[in-house]
């Protein structure tokens, strides 16, 4: 495994490469671009289950730093039907960047 | 991803608890519904608080559902308690826990508590009620419907919800629609065996039922007040039976007072 490092780019792409391998083993997809303004719901069909597995793959890759259920909780279900890949990208990017500081 | 095999069928659960290796106060398992819904509805909304207020988090997904192995067949209410038991069995979860469900999900958790008594602290229904012959009609023209208008003719009905309920809810639609086509869940379900009058009384545990202030469950309020010897009701208004999700805080908060208190009152019992 890489080492982690708390810039857009590569948190970008290690969520993409999650959300490969996400939707390749549950729905046999594997010609899906996504982008920051890719949304879970809209564009990937992505529904609640998968993002608890998403979940353990954060949590796998950052450790107890990154607290995707955490984050979601503190959302509007109007928020998390529009969420977007960048959006969760910039939380991991701040966690990350918190933990280093402290 | 924790798959865990009870013996009859393959679960997936997810625990979580207090950070840093803190011991948890207690025990709280989360049961889901029926059809559309799946763990994720705890995951994403009470689970973390739970977690952070110190209790040992224990969600699954019921058979059928979510990442949960689809047998066939196996899905009376006595089938989905059968599981409950041998998951907490296997998960070594010994002691009495605090149980929360919603909708059918709390059908089978006040079930178990009607059969565990000694292993319950306490029971929380959202939007819930425990299996009666009452709920078995109730269930048998829920289901009948959701048979006729979904598995048979699924591409109107997911037209009409399309456009009338959005992308969302008709992918929760199709899911359904699966579901009831490939296992006997709708014929199974209302066939369940029901709780009497007296078996219902015998949960002498604390109860919390808390209902949508708009939703028709509501008025199952007063009713579980009178049977059951301890029981407290929460109406929030506003709301459908969808509470659990679009009121969590509320929800959630009211889920910790029942644990802390019925907690509270187990140490002082337990104490000479």
């Amino acid at each position: 495994m890489t080492p982690v490092t708390a810039d857009e780019e590569t948190v970008l792409a290690d969520l993409t490469g999650m959300l490969a391998r996400l939707l390749a083993d549950e729905y046999g997809v594997d010609d899906v671009e996504i982008g920051m303004g890719t949304t879970f719901n809209r564009d990937l069909e992505l529904e609640s289950i998968d993002l608890v597995t998403l979940a353990g793959l954060l949590q796998e890759r950052y450790g107890e730093r990154v607290n995707f259920a955490e984050f979601l909780a503190g959302m509007e279900f109007d928020e998390i039907i529009e969420l977007t890949v960048g959006r969760l990208v910039e939380y991991v990017v701040t966690s990350l960047k918190a933990t280093e500081a402290s | 991803m924790a798959m865990v095999d009870t013996g009859a069928v393959r679960l997936h659960v997810q625990r979580t608890g207090p950070r840093e290796g803190r011991p948890a106060t207690a025990t709280v398992v989360l049961v889901h519904g029926l059809l559309t819904d799946s763990l994720a509805s705890y995951y994403f909304t009470v689970a973390p608080a739970f977690a952070a207020a110190g209790l040992d988090v224990v969600m699954y997904d019921l058979r059928g559902h979510g990442r949960s192995e689809r047998p066939a067949g196996g899905y009376t209410l006595d089938h989905n308690i059968d599981d409950l038991e041998a998951l907490l069995d296997r998960l070594a979860v010994t002691g009495p826990v605090h149980l929360v469900g919603n909708s059918y999900g709390g059908t089978i958790a006040f079930g178990y508590a009607a059969r565990h008594p000694e292993r319950a602290a306490s029971v929380t229904l959202i939007e819930s009620e425990p299996a009666t012959p009452d709920w078995a009609v109730k269930l048998d023209r829920i289901l009948h419907w959701v048979v006729e208008q979904l598995a048979h003719h699924e591409p109107e009905a997911i037209a009409w919800v399309t456009a009338h309920r959005g992308l969302h809810t008709a992918r929760l639609a199709r899911g359904a629609a699966r579901l009831v086509r490939e296992t006997t869940l709708a014929q199974e379900i209302p066939a369940s065996g029901v709780l009497t009058r007296e078996r219902i009384a015998s949960v002498s545990c604390p109860v919390l039922a808390l209902y949508g202030g708009d939703s028709d469950l509501a008025e199952q309020a007063p009713l579980l007040r009178a049977v059951l010897p301890d029981c407290r009701t929460v109406i929030v208004p506003g709301h459908e039976h969808s509470v659990l999700v679009e009121a969590s805080g509320t929800v959630g908060g009211h889920i910790l007072s029942l644990v802390e208190e019925a907690s509270r009152e187990a140490s002082r019992v337990a104490a000479p």
